[in-house]
């Protein structure tokens, strides 16, 4: 008896341990670059860069039109305020994801 | 020896519980999801009405609490405290208001379509829905067309907005249904209807009509347009509403120019702003007018100019100038105040900043 209570209480703290390494994995880790990693890198920038300006103006022509430009928040943040202004001022699926990078960028 | 292996086995499930708690707590932490957010505006306003100064601060708390993709929960209060001297110098006097100027949940069922129940502001025109906060409005002094339509409602929703086609012309909607309900803070009527607006951002040129209509007592009708512009070769936004009712409660319309002095360095802090509207009484029963409206029951007309100066983006200065046309009744309204715009994260915020 004593054997499968020792048994039962290794299996819970193998799923607590189960539990926090899962969590640790979804923490961004920095990766070694590579040649091909940086090439992606560059791409990645052009790509954010396009997508900053596309989403200020975005922000201009919708957010702009009531009030004016608030500081940047941090993501989390920005994430639940964007949804706020995507039911309040009806902006576009497209135009919050744009809002959105900018605003965290 | 089957309670041991009873107590044995609670003790495992309640382990892996923990567990599941633990690692979904870390995740949560770790995760880009939306958190709760308490956000809103503080004010101080003086108020001065034909000789008469109110002092005015207020306090507008708007809980932002987001549920997994698609789920919103928002609930808006306001409180406000207006104390002064009575008409003509004499005694203080103070008077308080409150209100929950909306408490829903929002669903976002796809691109195009957003469902939302609960106590809600009516979609009809843009200065309620949109630009009624005080952080936000350019003039502190509200529109004569406001008190015409019902303002809040109790039922459902459907909104959206997405882009037509290849028009490059953004369309949105809101149809809602509201019951009555006759409690003396959250009233609403029961009444129906919506709003569409066409958004041409190459223009930034936004346009737009509204309805409504009253399901209860003298079942009058209401209609409204909007427009929006704002030129991109100058910081000037244009705003207007028109509002025309069946019923009692009069007819109205407002034109606001705000002009940001942005391309002056020394002064782009600074925004003039400028307001036009009449109010034409409705021509039945104008005693009951006077008493729902409850500020203009005659034809008015209105002028307001104002300067804002932004200390910050989330801080500014406001005052204005009015003058109020009707018969009778001439006045001048100053208003000079502070207004301040908050947010506070409830919960880990991610990121660096």
């Amino acid at each position: 008896m004593k054997f499968r209570t020792l048994n039962s209480l290794a299996l819970a703290v193998l799923a607590m341990l189960m539990g926090l390494a899962v969590a640790s994995a979804c923490a961004t880790t920095p990766k070694k670059s590579t040649p091909a990693s940086k090439a992606s890198a560059a791409g990645n920038t052009a790509q954010d860069d396009t997508m900053r300006l596309e989403g200020e103006k975005r922000f201009r022509a919708n957010c702009a039109r009531c009030h004016a430009a608030p500081p940047k928040f941090p993501p989390r943040v920005m994430g639940t305020i964007v949804r706020h202004m995507r039911v309040r001022a009806m902006i576009t699926d497209e135009e919050m994801r744009l809002i959105l990078h900018y605003m965290t960028e | 020896m089957d309670k041991t292996l009873k107590f044995a086995r609670k003790k495992t499930m309640g382990a892996l519980l923990l567990g599941l708690l633990l690692s979904s707590a870390a995740m949560y932490c770790q995760s880009e999801a939306p958190i709760p957010v308490m956000t809103g505006s503080v004010g101080y306003f003086t108020k001065v009405t034909e000789g008469q100064v109110q002092n005015i601060p207020s306090i507008d708390s708007l809980l932002l609490a987001p549920i997994g993709d698609k789920w919103l929960i928002e609930a808006k209060s306001d409180f406000s405290h207006s104390f002064g001297n009575q008409q003509g110098g004499g005694e203080y006097g103070s008077s308080s208001s409150y209100g929950l100027a909306y408490a829903q949940v929002d669903y976002i069922a796809n691109r195009y379509m957003t469902v939302v129940a609960g106590r809600f502001i009516q979609p009809f025109g843009i200065y309620t829905e949109r630009l009624a906060p005080n952080w936000i409005r350019s003039l502190q002094a509200t529109p004569l067309t406001v008190p015409i339509t019902s303002g809040s409602a109790l039922g459902g929703m459907l909104r959206g907005g997405f882009p037509l086609g290849k028009t490059k012309i953004n369309f949105n909607y809101a149809v809602y249904y509201s019951a009555n309900n006759t409690n003396h803070i959250l009233a609403t009527d029961r009444s129906t209807g919506g709003r569409i607006g066409f958004f041409v951002p190459a223009l930034r040129l936004e346009v737009g009509a509204s309805f409504e209509q009253l399901l209860q007592e003298d079942r009058s009708h209401y209609v409204g347009g909007h427009l929006v512009w704002q030129p991109y070769s100058v910081p000037l936004t244009v705003r207007a509403e028109v509002v025309r009712s069946s019923g009692f409660y009069g007819n109205g319309y407002w034109v606001e120019g705000a002009y940001r002095l942005s391309q002056v360095p020394q002064l782009r802090r600074l925004e003039l702003v400028g307001r036009a509207q009449q109010f034409f009484a409705a021509k039945v029963s104008p005693t009951a007018s006077d008493d729902v409206l409850n500020t203009v029951g005659k034809d008015t007309n209105q002028a307001d100019f104002g300067i804002n100066y932004y200390l910050r983006s989330d801080l500014r200065i406001a005052t204005s100038y009015g003058r109020h046309f009707s018969l009778n009744d001439n006045s001048n309204q100053w208003v000079v105040g502070l207004t301040y715009r908050f947010v506070m994260p409830l919960g880990p915020k991610g990121g660096s900043r």
